[in-house]
């Protein structure tokens, strides 16, 4: 039976959109702006879409980003998921344990960044791209915890227990059957990941050296310049991509789960 | 057993770069550790530098003083060149965070105009070099504005009330204040102060916005008819819109730079000095301040200079109103007054 609602209540939502999507869409219209300013609308190019990779700077810091993206994803990843896959064995779930894992997604960033550089300074651990490497990774596990460890809950143990039935070494069982069923899990931690990685500032500000200037940190030095057009440009490349990866990372989240109730990510 | 695959060539890859990433930590070639404001060289520049010493250039950047202050004392970065202003080079030689440049290695340090040597903040250049300059003036569009701007006072005419643009820093506003009251920029004298800010008070139902890092677009897109802007960007803000003008107030303004320096402990001072000189040479600063725009303080650069640049008065002042500029000293405890007038001036306002 469909339920009448409230024809406000429709508007209300639509305002609450707007609201959320009007800066993400300003940024997308003014990239096609033939004026160097942000102010003024000067008629439609796609000229900054060409030059944004002549610009060295800009490309340097695309690239910082990348690596740096890539590298910490894929050790939070596999640290993650181990961890998901440990404590589900674990007797006890120790409350602090799990806890702690949570962790690093309450505590705030600027204490995060702080911590770390007072860490790697204490070390004389030199500031550069293993050091925001190191600080991705730390964030970046929690989520990946998060959410493997739900997709592991929600599979049961039957298809491992036939397995080792049937003679299936424990290494066997993981590679043919444990790892393809968290797989989805696995990869929508690593494209969340991957997102926070490219996505943070506070905490690589911090941490950052010289050879290690990510976008964000390049963009924001760029306030007092004057942001350039070709910055929107990509901004609306990276927008397109972040929202591509964390569409497929809900997809594969939501796949296998069909017929039970669709677990979406708890953030 | 796709899937696998997958997920084995994702691991490889990312083995790869990580490898990639520590390779190219340690390579061969010497490397200049660059930190300065975004965008502030011409790539090409840099790049023609690269290629002359076979060397590679990490360009970092930050976005004010403080960024770079912080992080030159948190320690563990090694930068070679940095880039601070006038103020701040005068708070890290006092807090001993930069390296005394040798100047044998930099001959073209000569090249400098008189102008912009020795100046208050370094007296001997012992620590610093000039990168750029520029004083803040008062930039007004002519579509609007009728008659000729040539005082502070200007801007308190009723005719441009909610049209007046102001930097959004203390210093600046409370010493165009001073100035306006003909004291120094830097006064320590509170009556002096206390008058320049009731002064200022006056002008603020005309002030439409404090703003530093938007003032050039509310300039350009004709927000603000009128409003104190810094050399440089008044020189981009004519670029984009060919009303605006600019004048330095018969008063006197506010003259700052942003120079070169070696931080304490950096790994390639050599390089680091080779770089600064390889900057200075006639040539280079030609083609490098052509590119970015701003005010290039080398003299025997003036003829690679194209006739438009030479030609544009706001970038390049003429004696008489360098005569009229003040450089911002340290007004040690006397800051605090500071302070506190300017939250009643920020609070009178929002």
């Amino acid at each position: 039976m469909k339920q009448k609602t409230n024809p406000l209540l429709s508007i209300h939502a639509y305002l609450v959109m707007a609201f959320i999507y009007l800066p993400v869409l300003m940024i997308l219209i003014f990239s096609f702006n033939n004026s160097r300013i942000n102010s003024t609308w000067e008629g439609f190019t796609f000229k900054w879409y060409g030059s944004l990779f002549q610009n060295r700077n800009v490309m340097d810091a695309l690239m910082n980003s990348l690596t740096i993206a890539f590298t910490s994803t894929v050790i939070a990843t596999v640290l993650g998921t181990v961890a998901a896959l440990a404590l589900r064995n674990a007797v006890r779930k120790s409350k602090t344990v799990l806890g702690m894992l949570y962790l690093p997604i309450v505590v705030p960033d600027i204490i995060m960044g702080l911590s770390l550089l007072l860490l790697f300074s204490q070390f004389h651990f030199p500031l550069g791209k293993w050091t925001i490497i190191i600080a991705h990774v730390t964030f970046s596990i929690s989520y990946v915890y998060v959410i493997v460890a739900s997709r592991i809950s929600g599979m049961g143990k039957q298809l491992e227990e036939a397995a080792q039935d049937l003679g299936a070494s424990p290494w066997q069982t993981f590679r043919y059957i444990t790892l393809p069923a968290i797989w989805p899990g696995v990869l929508a931690g690593a494209i969340m990941a991957f997102t926070l990685s490219i996505d943070d500032f506070m905490i690589s500000f911090f941490v950052a050296g010289p050879d290690s200037t990510t976008l964000p940190i390049y963009i924001y030095g760029l306030v007092k310049r004057g942001i350039s057009p070709e910055i929107n440009a990509l901004c609306t490349i990276m927008i397109i991509v972040s929202v591509g990866l964390i569409l497929i990372a809900q997809w594969l989240q939501n796949k296998g789960n069909r017929g039970k109730k669709a677990s979406t990510l708890p953030f | 057993m796709k899937k696998m695959k997958w997920f084995a060539s994702t691991v490889l890859a990312g083995a790869m770069i990580a490898t990639l990433v520590v390779t190219a930590g340690c390579s061969q070639k010497e490397t200049l550790n660059l930190y300065s404001w975004a965008d502030n060289f011409d790539p090409d520049v840099i790049k023609d530098f690269e290629k002359k010493y076979d060397v590679t250039v990490n360009y970092a950047v930050f976005a004010n003083n403080e960024d770079l202050l912080a992080k030159l004392k948190a320690g563990g970065s090694k930068y070679d060149v940095i880039q601070p202003s006038d103020y701040m080079v005068a708070t890290m030689i006092q807090q001993d965070l930069l390296e005394p440049l040798n100047k044998d290695n930099i001959p073209n340090w000569n090249n400098i105009s008189s102008h912009f040597k020795n100046l208050p903040y370094d007296k001997d250049n012992k620590y610093s070099i000039v990168y750029t300059s520029g004083v803040t003036g008062i930039a007004y569009n002519k579509k609007y504005v009728k008659g000729e701007i040539t005082s502070w006072s200007d801007l308190w005419k009723p005719e441009f009330k909610d049209k007046v643009l102001l930097l959004d820093d203390m210093r600046e506003v409370i010493g165009m204040g001073l100035k306006k009251n003909g004291f120094s920029n830097s006064s320590t004298n509170e009556n002096e102060i206390k008058k320049s800010v009731d002064d200022i008070k006056q002008l603020l139902p005309s002030v439409l916005a404090f703003d530093t890092d938007n003032i050039k677009q509310k300039l350009i897109a004709e927000e603000g008819w009128i409003g104190t802007v810094w050399s440089g960007d008044a020189a981009y803000i004519a670029a984009q819109n060919p009303d605006i003008a600019y004048v330095i107030p018969k008063e006197g303004s506010t003259i700052f730079s942003d120079n070169y320096a070696i931080p304490k402990g950096a790994k390639n001072k050599d390089l680091a000095e080779k770089f600064i000189n390889f900057m200075l040479d006639p040539e280079v600063s030609a083609k490098n301040y052509e590119s970015i725009g701003y005010s290039d303080p080398n003299e025997k650069a003036k003829p690679f200079h194209s006739p438009e640049y030479q030609a544009n008065k706001m970038i390049n002042l003429s004696n008489d109103e360098f005569a009229r500029t003040e450089w911002l000293m340290d007004v040690g405890k006397t800051l605090q007054v500071y302070d506190r007038y300017w939250t009643e001036i920020k609070s009178g306002r929002e």
